[in-house]
């Protein structure tokens, strides 16, 4: 029996996925949860497993569609039934039968004649008398049962004296009908070659099991994103989810009001924002230049799409200001190197990174409105004793920023190992959506491509960003005399609603004694 | 009602409360249709009122009169007088006693009762006009309406039914006296039961027929007994006749007939009766408000169901098509009640049967032999007379016969024809054996009580399968 | 057990049931004593209980109601009569400055358990004056309950709880389907609750709210769009005091909603359920409550007296337009 599977809802809020790959092909037989597809949604690529087990009957897209939660995506042939596709040779049976009862009125009597006429068995031959004279014979009691079961007298065979049409005569036809309609009703492609009405009545006389279901009406209910049936919501907020094309009953809700759940405004547009980045995510390919083109379109959509709105909101909304500073780092680098050859023997490649991690969450510990985040309209600003550390990372479709969590609580070769798997994950497009969430600050290292000082944008609604250039040896200043030793510069750039530039000032200072005196990351 | 027109609300508005109307409403209220019967006139309609019930017990009360006077052959003397309004005032209890009976068990059926004359308004409300000091007239809001208005009798022209010199068959039911002579046109059912009761009360009738013979319709073996006995009881026959003109002649009639020979003839009577026939009623309906007209026979199309061209209006009776037989009304009046209670009723009757209650009465059922022939069959006649029953020789009325039709291969029961003592309702027998489709055999087979005017059915049935008793074989 | 009757006949049924049961309750009005009411709503009444307890008065609405009152404080059970809802205005002032605050006024003791029927609404081609609808005017005094029936059965029940009612009732009957339907109705006496609204079709799309002669085309109009719009009928029944929880717990449910009454638009009780609506469930609301309305004319002249009153086409439309928001 052919069953339908629908995509069902991969992530969170989601409204449709990107169809990366399929792992199975069509006639290959799959067992219960048993992945068959890869789905790319919110920069996350999941598997989707077969919830049956049977063979794969049809693959309903092909990799790089984009496919809409809910929709058809694979058709099983479900282990256990029928899978063959049959004609409908007995449509008048399912007619005639007519125990059905929707099959009553006029339809329902008249149809018997012609079809039954087609049946082997018609009425005609039996009786001599009914067919010289075209008359049935039958005790008004019988005819009136005929006409309550929906069964055309004048068909029906007699058995009584001389072809006498009886009460057992009239219940054998209307029970023969049945049969014949069950047989079509429990074979799938009944819906094929029967009229549709006949497909109605097939389907209500057969068994359950699923056969009637399935044949071609697909009624199965609708798939929604996020299930819910009754959303409470402002009235204005209801028509900014009209105008942005949202379904408020999507709209991932945090809150709750007379105990259901409730949406504000500004959940609704994050969430249209969310659909629409995933709306043409890896459509945004750059294509090769044909030969003695002057410009190149590269589609506006996808990844860069989100990071551009994101990089627009942070930045028109917090008012930035970025403190630049620089340090020379030469025990830094010596502490590194020695610690570098063990770390390796740990399997762990040691960089930089879970030094300054360490560093920035010791100068948080002491500056925690850096660490924090403004809510506008609870009109506060939450300081978090949490540390969550984004690393962006730059990968072929732009800008990713995986969260380190809880790194204070994390020894540094911990740090240096998640560090290394979240950056080729994010390479990989493997990461996750929860990877990527939760961070309540961010360290952008540019300077491992190049660079002494940049401008960052703040990973809103973080408050503060610290950038790191690139580690080299440059003069400085020691006991009057210039020298050349590695140094490290930083700009951390902050939201000036919330931190002042003292504040970020100081935690610079303290960023870089951590650096300059690595030792002191002992104490902490 | 003061001012402002509220109307009534009604599931089902029957239109007549005749044998069809009365029925249909009863039913209808069995099955918890909330039904709103109007009647102009008189519950019980025609029939109960000026037709079946009146001009039976009429003949009943004539034939009690005449065989009183006529059985000195059986040693009885009497010196019978006739009071005729007496007559017409037991007629008329008996009449009462129907009626009433009808608007008790409309009643105890929760059948609203609404006196008016019904028009409609569209399809779905009537107008009902209150006669006599009611209160002008109200609005019925229908879902269905059954039109169930009957039949009036045809006036011909020249003869307008006055009462006093023209009469219909209503009036003659209604005579406060015997009339010495009668002109009756028509020799029609209607016109020879009048005539025969006429008779029998000493009254000297004429029958002016246009056609041939009496009773068109019925095979001549079937009205030879009729006819024969109606001229022993003095009636004389015009027939090829016409009625042409009347005029006052003293205290009575003078009628002019014309005759295609163009001779035509003038009768002289104490009054005229004309009975050529009955028209549907549907001209008082204003059935143009729903786009409904009669069609060619004056009736309106309906389908196995009784419905019309419009969905909320049925007709059943007279107005519909089919014979204008009381029974056949009834029939329809139940269906269509049940049709409208969402049950898969439908006029699949096979047969009417049909009586005459002339002296000796005729019944029909089914086919003929002529008709069984036509319609494919190979017919098998069974007939046993009258003669032959003990039963009849000792009512002292053997003339007629039973007659049955049955298919040859199958035994099957097409049809019958009686004539003769009670054929009204031995006809019964046999008008179930045609719907059951019994056979020769099953009828044969029965056993039928001795004595019995029912035993020549069974004879007959026994005389087609060639194996009669009491009469000889072919 | 009981009969099929019709809306008047169960008016007929309540009021005589009452009377055996109760002797103060008196029947009053203009014909409704020998001529048994010009609707026959009093038939039989006077025959039964005599020209002291079924009274025949003069014709002076003031007049009426102003006796009913003081029998009412006295101690008796006055069901007064208004022949026609739009003469009740030249008692008016004995409504509101009397009947409504005799309670009020002695601080309790003295209450008027006095019930003013009317036939009330539109739809028997009347002339001016007799096809008023205006519930509004009596919902807005308080000290005043309004009740209209829209079934036989109800109206019974109602009628009974209203004569027992120790304050004082508007009872309306909406006289267009005084006979439009029958409905079986108990023998014996029984009372519905005021201030109940009821479910009269489940639904979850849209809560429609009705009463009296409306019920039957909103119905109507509900059961023509089934299988395209879920549509739930309450039937109001009582409009003051008015089942807020009621209505508020249907709308809760869909979120949606219509009310429908043949009483003109503007001050008319469709606004005061709206504004309960946005005050209990504006988090609930996904589009305004459309009010289908008699228009804000005077009653027309009966040619235009079907295009005035809803019917289940505009109804359906305004649904319609609701869900479409």
């Amino acid at each position: 029996m052919p069953t339908d599977f629908k995509l069902p809802d991969v992530g969170e809020g989601v409204a449709e996925g990107e169809l990366v790959k399929w792992l199975v092909a069509e006639g290959d037989t799959v067992e219960e949860d048993q992945p068959v597809a890869e789905v790319e949604t919110d920069k996350a690529v999941v598997d989707v497993p077969s919830p049956y087990d049977g063979t794969v009957a049809t693959l309903h897209w092909d990799e790089g569609d984009i496919v809409p939660v809910g929709d058809v995506f694979i058709t099983y042939n479900v282990a256990g039934e029928d899978a063959e596709a049959e004609s409908g040779g007995e449509p008048g049976g399912a007619e005639a039968g007519g125990s059905a009862a929707d099959a009553g009125g006029a339809e329902g009597r008249e149809k018997p004649e012609s079809t039954d006429a087609a049946e082997p068995e018609a009425a005609a031959e039996k009786a001599a008398v009914s067919e010289t004279a075209g008359r049935t014979f039958a005790p008004p009691s019988v005819r009136r049962l005929a006409r309550e079961l929906d069964v055309d007298i004048e068909v029906v065979d007699g058995t009584g004296p001389s072809g006498r049409v009886t009460e057992a005569d009239v219940r054998r036809h209307a029970e023969g009908g049945e049969a014949s309609a069950g047989e079509a009703g429990g074979e799938a492609g009944a819906a094929e070659a029967a009229v549709t009405k006949v497909t109605e009545e097939a389907d209500e006389t057969a068994d359950a099991g699923g056969a009637a279901q399935a044949a071609g009406a697909g009624t199965g209910a609708p798939a929604k994103a996020a299930e819910r049936e009754q959303t409470l919501a402002a009235p204005a907020t209801r028509k900014t989810a009209d105008d942005l094309g949202v379904d408020l009953n999507a709209v991932p809700a945090v809150e709750e009001r007379d105990g259901e759940a409730f949406v504000t405004e500004d959940a609704v547009r994050e969430y249209a924002e969310a659909k629409e980045a995933k709306a043409a995510d890896v459509e945004a390919r750059p294509e090769t230049p044909a030969e003695g083109e002057r410009e190149t379109t590269v589609p506006y959509r996808g990844v860069r799409r989100t990071i551009a709105t994101k990089m627009a909101e942070s930045k028109y909304t917090a008012p930035h200001v970025t403190h630049h500073d620089t340090t020379a780092i030469p025990d830094l680098v010596d502490v590194r190197s020695r610690l570098k050859a063990k770390a390796e023997e740990r399997g762990v490649k040691l960089t930089y990174m879970p030094f300054v991690l360490k560093a920035i969450v010791a100068a948080l510990k002491d500056h925690p409105e850096l660490n924090a985040e403004l809510r506008e309209d609870e009109e506060v600003i939450v300081q978090k004793h949490y540390y969550n550390i984004g690393i962006a990372v730059a990968t072929d479709a732009g800008l990713m920023v995986p969260v380190v969590k809880n790194v204070d609580q994390k020894g540094m070769l911990e740090l240096a190992q998640e560090v290394n798997e979240l950056a080729q994950k994010a390479r990989d497009r493997t990461i996750s959506v929860e990877e990527m969430q939760g961070g309540t600050f961010t360290v952008t290292n540019f300077g491992a491509i190049g660079g002494e000082y940049a401008t960052p944008i703040i990973n809103y609604p973080e408050v503060g960003i610290l950038g790191l250039g690139a580690i080299e040896e440059r003069p400085v200043v020691e006991d009057g005399e210039v020298v050349a030793r590695p140094t490290l510069p930083i700009s951390v750039s902050i939201d000036h609603r919330v931190v002042d530039g003292s504040d970020v000032a100081q935690f610079g200072n303290e960023v870089l004694e951590y650096l300059n005196n690595p030792e002191l990351l002992l104490l902490e | 009602m003061v001012v402002g027109d509220v109307s009534t609300g009604t599931d089902v508005a029957i239109i007549g409360a005749g044998p069809g109307g009365y029925v249909a409403a009863i039913r209808a209220g069995q099955l918890g249709l909330d039904v709103t019967l109007i009647e102009k006139d008189a519950y019980g309609g025609t029939c109960l009122n000026v037709g079946c019930i009146p001009s039976k017990a009429l003949i009943t009360a004539a034939d009690r009169a005449y065989e009183a006077a006529t059985s000195e052959h059986m040693g009885i003397y009497a010196d019978v007088s006739v009071e005729m309004s007496e007559m017409v005032g037991w007629k008329d209890g008996v009449v009462d006693q129907l009626t009433s009976g009808v608007e008790k068990l409309c009643k105890a059926n929760g059948v609203n009762l609404l006196e008016g004359r019904a028009e409609f308004v569209n399809d779905s409300r009537l107008r009902v006009v209150h006669g006599g000091e009611g209160q002008g007239s109200e609005n019925v809001d229908f879902e269905h309406a059954v039109i169930a208005t009957g039949s009036r009798p045809v006036q011909i022209p020249n003869f307008e039914f006055d009462g006093e010199h023209v009469l219909d068959s209503t009036a003659v039911l209604d005579l406060d006296h015997i009339p010495d002579s009668l002109v009756i046109v028509g020799g029609g059912y209607i016109g020879m039961e009048l005539s025969t009761v006429l008779a029998k009360l000493g009254c000297d009738v004429t029958v002016v027929e246009m056609l041939d013979d009496i009773l068109p319709g019925y095979s001549s073996d079937l009205e030879r007994p009729v006819k024969k006995r109606a001229e022993a009881l003095g009636v004389s026959f015009q027939f090829g006749e016409s009625a042409a003109n009347w005029e006052e002649v003293g205290e009575g009639v003078l009628v002019t007939t014309d005759s295609e020979d163009g001779s035509g003839g003038r009768y002289e009577a104490d009054a005229v009766v004309v009975a050529v026939g009955r028209q549907p009623v549907l001209d008082t309906l204003n059935l143009e408000a729903v786009g409904l007209k009669p069609n060619d026979q004056g009736r309106l199309d309906t389908d196995h169901q009784g419905r019309t061209d419009v969905d909320s209006i049925f007709a059943i009776g007279d107005v519909a098509p089919g014979p204008m037989l009381a029974h056949k009304a009834s029939k329809e009046g139940q269906v269509v009640a049940e049709v409208l209670a969402g049950e898969p009723a439908a006029m699949d009757y096979q047969a009417v049967p049909a009586a005459v209650f002339t002296d000796p009465e005729i019944a029909t059922v089914g086919m003929t032999e002529e008709e069984a022939e036509e319609a494919g069959f190979t017919p098998a006649v069974g007939k046993f007379p009258f003669n032959a029953s003990g039963r009849a020789l000792t009512t002292g009325h053997s003339d007629g016969f039973v007659q049955v039709v049955a298919d040859e291969d199958s035994g099957f029961i097409l049809g019958a024809q009686i004539v003769g003592p009670e054929a009204s309702e031995l006809i019964a027998e046999l008008a179930l054996a045609v719907e059951m489709g019994a056979t020769l055999e099953d009828v044969a087979a029965t056993i039928h009580t001795h004595p019995t005017l029912s035993e020549a059915t069974m004879e007959a049935t026994e005389h087609a399968l060639g194996h009669a008793i009491h009469t000889l074989n072919r | 057990m009981g009969e099929n009757l019709t809306l008047v006949q169960a008016v007929r049924d309540g009021l005589h049931d009452a009377m055996a049961t109760d002797d103060e309750v008196i029947v009053m009005g203009e014909d409704v004593g020998k001529n048994g009411g010009v609707f026959r709503a009093t038939e039989g009444l006077y025959d039964e209980y005599g020209e002291d307890r079924v009274i025949d008065t003069p014709l002076a609405e003031s007049g009426i109601i102003g006796s009913a009152v003081g029998m009412a404080a006295y101690g008796l059970k006055p069901v007064p009569e208004i022949q026609f809802s739009g003469f009740m205005y030249p008692g008016f002032d004995q409504i509101v400055s009397h009947m409504a605050r005799m309670r009020t006024r002695s601080r309790g003791r003295y209450t008027l358990p006095m019930v003013l029927r009317a036939p009330y609404g539109g739809g028997i081609r009347a002339p001016e004056h007799h096809s008023e609808s205006k519930e509004a005017f009596y919902a807005h005094e308080a000290g005043l309950k309004v009740v209209i029936p829209s079934t036989p059965h109800d109206t019974k029940g109602l009628l009974t709880a209203a004569i027992n009612d120790p304050d004082p009732v508007i009872f309306l009957e909406p006289k267009k389907i005084y006979r439009a339907f029958r409905e079986e109705v108990p023998d014996e006496s029984y009372e519905i609750p005021l201030g109940e609204a009821a479910t009269r079709r489940e639904g979850s799309d849209i809560s429609v709210f009705c009463w009296g002669a409306m019920t039957r085309p909103t119905l109507e109009a509900a059961e023509n769009l089934e299988g395209e719009i879920d549509v739930e009928v309450v039937d109001l029944r009582t409009l003051s005091p008015i089942d807020k929880d009621g209505i508020i717990e249907s709308f809760k449910k869909t979120g949606r909603a219509a009310v429908v009454h043949e009483a003109p638009r503007q001050g008319g009780l469709a606004g005061e359920i709206t504004a309960l609506i946005q005050e209990e469930a504006l988090l609930y609301q996904e589009a305004p409550v459309k009010r289908i309305t008699g228009f804000d004319v005077p009653f027309p002249l009966y040619a235009l007296e079907d295009y005035y009153l809803p019917e289940p086409a505009r109804i359906e439309d305004g649904i319609r337009e609701t869900m479409e928001f």
